[in-house]
């Protein structure tokens, strides 16, 4: 950490083999960037690659309940899985639930980052209150929403008599048990996706809105033409993260529902999860979770190949 | 810069609204810890209130030991999540080098690498190096992180090139220049991926779990599962009064974070 | 303010280094008071993995506290481990290695598992070496646990699956609070009665858990797998017979089309606070929970054996719970505290305090005779009655319980089929499906061992 840099000296031109040094400073560049870039590749390295290439080797076989590979069967994971019904409900919950919660996530937390943003009395107490969700555990967050869940007792079904409506099956009915993991998902997502966007909102130069006031524009069309350009990076990076963290949601099926009921909420990593730690399959837990990286790494090369253009960087 | 007061009510009676609905679980879990197991199974309305509970989930287990694990792994997590990123993300925007771009893919791309399918090679990792039951084994393997390395690289690109340029008129090297412009005034995203660090750590499970055989190194998260039943009924009370204990530390990081948050948003030091 | 933050910075970076090293410090402190401490007690230290949370939690460490101070020379360490999967998830990585435990309590469907794992000594070496004598344990139990006569772990916390009913409902229903309905047919009828009497309360509830259709079927004297639930040979598919199968899907089928269900999903616990709410009349549930449904009722419970088809004769319940493994390659003075500790767990008073406790069987029926025991009948009288059922259970490989290390992923292809009659789903095609599947992952299970 505390090493000089010996290449801090160097930035004058020398006047001999302009080339020369050229290539030599991409290649001093280059050592510098690695320098930079060393300890983060080298637990990567340790702690993602590696056991990436150790998944991928195993969705090759089949193994025993140490994890050690017993049978090679070639693509006959991959197949089995793409044949399998279970697996085909498994994606398109995946696909929905990614649907139900990224967008109701920002917009819900950019509403509440635009409202934070004003200049109040005591809006220091509203962010906390905005921000609380971040600091509540998936466990602990899952236990609430357990409770607000729960078919006769529950405070929702409560809110739902009251008014005269039928009680909801929340975590029992196929129909409605993704959409109530979504909601949970969504609450405990809106603390850090506000925090970020606030933080976002809070570093747009306040001259650009000053001079729309002196034009006289009016309040959606400075939210339209001033805060969502502005905010673009902020949106981007917070988008690409909602839809990875969508994809790789867990902790909160394990305990609402399990997967169940009918597999509607077999989120793919939990089907990962029970096919390692409850099946012992590590071969198929393997090949699915390729199968999930491939997924994001494709989704994500296209966001990045759309998004970034259409970014506005200062 | 005032504004009408009738804008003023909708906004405070906005903020209200929201503000009750974002809270509401969380409260209820707290009026929930006071109360008997009894009345929370049936469904009626709290007959007394106590601290019961509260006292049970401290008699469980050793709940302080926990919560100094939690902090020392929690801060070690953040503090080295920081520095990797914050080096990482420098690299990716201010030096231009061959391959940086395929680089910076390679690290999103270990975003997606879900961690519940890598957990087992891991600890496979964790027990070759003898971190079973050592601090390293719990914070060692996320220091790195590409996520913070995306959020400070979206940051660090709104630092104008002409800066840079500047420092290098100057005779400023990267590191001094990451040191001295860089952090400085990227410091309301290194607050802000510090939170997050800190309470995604805090509220990591599985792995502490896994890599943990006794209660040397345990952190609270733990405990709380501990307070839970498989095949008995559970006593909610407990439960939610443990939740309540394990927030409670985030909950004040979180309300003094946004001070300082604040502060450092206020005094505008991105431009 | 930038100095200032800078300050800070390189503060944080010392706290880093200072962390590390105080992390070196610790552990390095932790390994020295061990060794000191067996330098002069020379206690020799038993590492005991499990998976008890909760209630169950406090009593455990109860008996294990009051083992360690009832001698000198062996120190327990209780070490919670995570839920079954998780805890034996870490014991396979771990074996072999210093961080393995000398014991690990894990549940019976995991049983198949262990043994294949090699990981183990099978206790059977030690009651030999010993002279001890298994046969004063609860005979039920003991056939779980023994294969070909060679019992491979120490049975420990044992449970079976009752039926717990709201008395006060049945009497509003006119229906007698004390012979409780024993027949899928009878729990029907009963259901209409309740429902009618009481429209706001449903009559039943089964929670759609692998567990109780294993248990449904066993009372019926259906096997779970081939090959006498895989007690003779490996299996290779399905045990039971159409008719026995679908018998419970049927029974299912019609109380939700008589809209007289109440449907809680896999969660159990949701399913106990609408008993306790008065939301249901009757659920099935593990009897280690009948202490805290008593405790938590603010009606009479009552508590009653599981229900079988009318045309079937009640077979009994198959022992569920989990037991106590030796691990292999440990020292053999370790391996023999921890068998002195396992005699310790059987002995009369000790099982009275867990069964008392917890609401889990006493291994010892010994245990039955103590005061505590008589003490906590004369106050709880239902809780005789799941004492009753297991000691009624008539020997056969249907009740002795299958063994076979697919059975997790079975559980679930169960529970999936019954949700899907839960919500209107047919019969025929949910039924189907989930044998499909079942004989699909014993395929898969076997091939995985590479047989």
């Amino acid at each position: 950490m505390n090493m000089s840099n010996p290449m801090i000296e160097s930035t004058e031109i020398p006047e001999i083999n302009y080339e020369s040094v050229k290539r030599k400073q991409r290649i001093r560049t280059f050592a510098k960037g690695m320098l930079f870039l060393l300890p983060s590749l080298l637990l990567f390295g340790v702690f993602l690659f590696y056991p990436l290439f150790k998944t991928l080797y195993l969705s090759f076989f089949l193994t025993n309940a140490r994890g050690e590979t017993t049978v090679f069967v070639g693509l006959q994971n991959y197949l089995g899985m793409f044949a399998s019904p279970i697996f085909h409900q498994s994606m398109k919950s995946t696909f929905l639930f990614v649907l139900y919660t990224v967008p109701t996530t920002i917009i819900i937390a950019l509403f509440l980052a635009v409202l934070a943003n004003e200049k109040l009395k005591g809006i220091g107490f509203f962010r906390t209150i905005f921000t609380s969700t971040m600091g509540i555990s998936v466990a602990a967050a899952s236990v609430f929403w357990l409770y607000l869940f729960h078919p006769s007792i529950g405070f929702i079904n409560g809110i739902l008599e009251m008014i005269g409506m039928e009680s909801i099956g929340w975590l029992t009915d196929p129909k409605w048990a993704l959409i109530a993991v979504a909601v949970t998902t969504i609450w405990m997502n809106l603390g850090f996706t506000f925090l970020v966007l606030l933080g976002g909102l809070q570093s747009i130069d306040s001259y650009l809105y000053e001079s729309a006031d002196i034009d006289g524009a009016s309040y959606f069309y400075k939210l339209r033409r001033i805060t969502i350009p502005m905010l673009s990076p902020t949106l981007f990076f917070v988008i690409t993260v909602t839809i990875i963290n969508a994809f790789q949601t867990f902790g909160q099926i394990d305990i609402l529902t399990q997967g169940g009921p009918q597999n509607t909420t077999n989120l793919i990593v939990y089907s990962i999860y029970r096919e390692a730690f409850t099946n012992y399959q590590f071969g198929t837990a393997s090949a699915q979770a390729i199968v999930l990286f491939v997924i994001i790494l494709i989704m994500t090369i296209i966001q990045f190949k759309l998004g970034e253009r259409k970014v506005h960087y200062q | 810069m005032t504004m009408p007061i009738s804008k003023k009510i909708l906004f405070y009676f906005l903020l209200s609204i929201s503000a009750l609905v974002v809270f509401a679980p969380a409260l209820l879990a707290f009026v929930m810890s006071f109360m008997d197991n009894k009345d929370i199974m049936t469904g009626s309305l709290p007959q007394s209130l106590s601290f019961d509970n509260y006292i049970k989930a401290f008699e469980q287990f050793p709940l302080l030991k926990y919560l100094l694990n939690s902090f020392i792994v929690a801060i070690a997590i953040t503090i080295g999540q920081l520095i990797l990123s914050s080096l990482a993300a420098y690299a990716f925007v201010f030096l231009e080098f061959k391959g940086r771009d395929l680089l910076f893919f390679l690290f999103i791309a270990t975003m997606m690498v879900p961690f519940e399918a890598s957990i087992i090679p891991n600890f496979h990792i964790i027990r070759d190096l003898g971190w079973i039951d050592q601090y390293p084994g719990l914070t060692v393997p996320f220091f790195a992180t590409a996520f913070g390395t995306f959020l400070l690289r979206q940051n660090f690109k709104q630092i104008p090139k002409e800066l840079r340029e500047a420092s290098q008129i100057a005779g400023m090297g990267d590191f001094k220049f990451y040191l001295k412009v860089v952090l400085p005034v990227a410091k309301t995203s290194l607050v802000t991926l510090g939170a997050y660090g800190f309470l995604t750590s805090w509220n990591m499970y599985l792995w502490p779990l896994l890599s943990t055989t006794n209660d040397t190194v345990r952190t609270v998260q733990i405990g709380l599962k501990q307070l839970q039943t498989q095949e008995q009924l559970n006593d909610w009370g407990v439960i939610m009064s443990g939740a309540i204990i394990v927030i409670i530390p985030t909950m004040i990081l979180l309300f003094l974070g946004q001070k300082q948050l604040q502060k450092g948003l206020t005094e505008g030091a991105i431009k | 303010m930038r100095k200032h933050f800078l300050t800070s910075f390189m503060m944080l970076l010392l706290v880093v280094f200072l962390a590390a090293c105080s992390s070196n410090e610790s552990s390095s402190g932790e390994t020295e008071v061990e060794a000191e401490s067996s330098d002069t007690k020379e206690k020799q230290v038993v590492t005991f993995w499990h998976s008890m949370g909760g209630a169950g939690q406090e009593a455990l460490n109860s008996i294990v506290e009051s083992f360690n101070s009832s001698q000198d020379e062996i120190q327990v360490n209780a070490e919670y481990q995570g839920e079954y999967d998780e805890s034996l998830t870490k014991f396979n990585a771990v074996a072999g290695t210093d961080s393995a435990p000398s014991m690990i309590q894990t549940f019976e469907i995991g049983t198949k598992s262990m043994i294949n794992s090699g990981q183990i000594t099978p206790i059977q070496e030690f009651i030999d070496a010993d002279g001890y004598d298994m046969s004063g344990l609860e005979e039920n139990i003991v056939n779980y646990y023994s294969l070909d006569g060679t019992f491979y772990s120490m049975p420990f916390n044992s449970s079976t699956p009752v039926m717990y009913y709201n008395k006060e409902a049945f009497e509003a229903a006119g229906l007698d609070p004390e012979a409780p309905p024993a027949t899928f047919e009878e729990i029907i009828e009963a259901n209409k009665a309740i429902v009618e009497s009481n429209p706001d309360m449903k009559g039943f509830a089964l929670q759609a858990y692998g567990w109780l259709w294993e248990q449904l079927l066993a009372n019926q004297g259906a096997l779970l797998l081939n090959n006498d639930n895989g007690r003779t040979g490996t299996p290779t598919e399905i045990g039971w017979t159409e008719e026995e199968g679908k018998s419970i899907f049927n029974w299912v089928k019609q109380m939700v089309d008589d809209g007289t269900f109440a449907n809680y999903g896999t969660n159990g616990d949701n399913m106990m606070a609408g008993f306790l709410a008065g939301d249901v009349a009757m659920f099935l549930q593990s009897s280690a929970s009948s202490r805290d449904v008593i405790d938590n009722a603010p009606f009479e419970v009552g508590i009653a054996y599981l229900p079988h088809p009318e045309d079937k004769e009640r077979q009994g319940v198959v022992i569920g719970g989990a037991s106590l493994w030796m691990i292999d390659g440990k020292p053999e003075e370790e391996q023999k505290a921890a068998w002195e500790f396992m005699k310790y767990l059987q002995t009369p008073e000790v099982q009275a305090e867990w069964h008392v406790g917890t609401g889990y069987f006493a291994i010892n029926p010994a245990a039955y005779e103590e005061q505590t025991v008589k003490d906590a009948y004369a106050e709880k009288p239902q809780l005789q009655v799941t004492v009753n059922q297991l000691q009624d259970t008539k020997a056969s490989y249907a009740t002795q319980g299958a063994l076979m290390d697919m059975l997790p992923e079975g559980r679930k292809i169960m529970e999936t089929a019954l949700e899907k009659v839960y919500n209107g789903g047919e019969v025929d095609e949910a039924y189907n499906t989930a044998v499909e599947q079942f004989n699909a992952a014993i395929e898969q299970a076997n091939a995985a061992r590479g047989e």
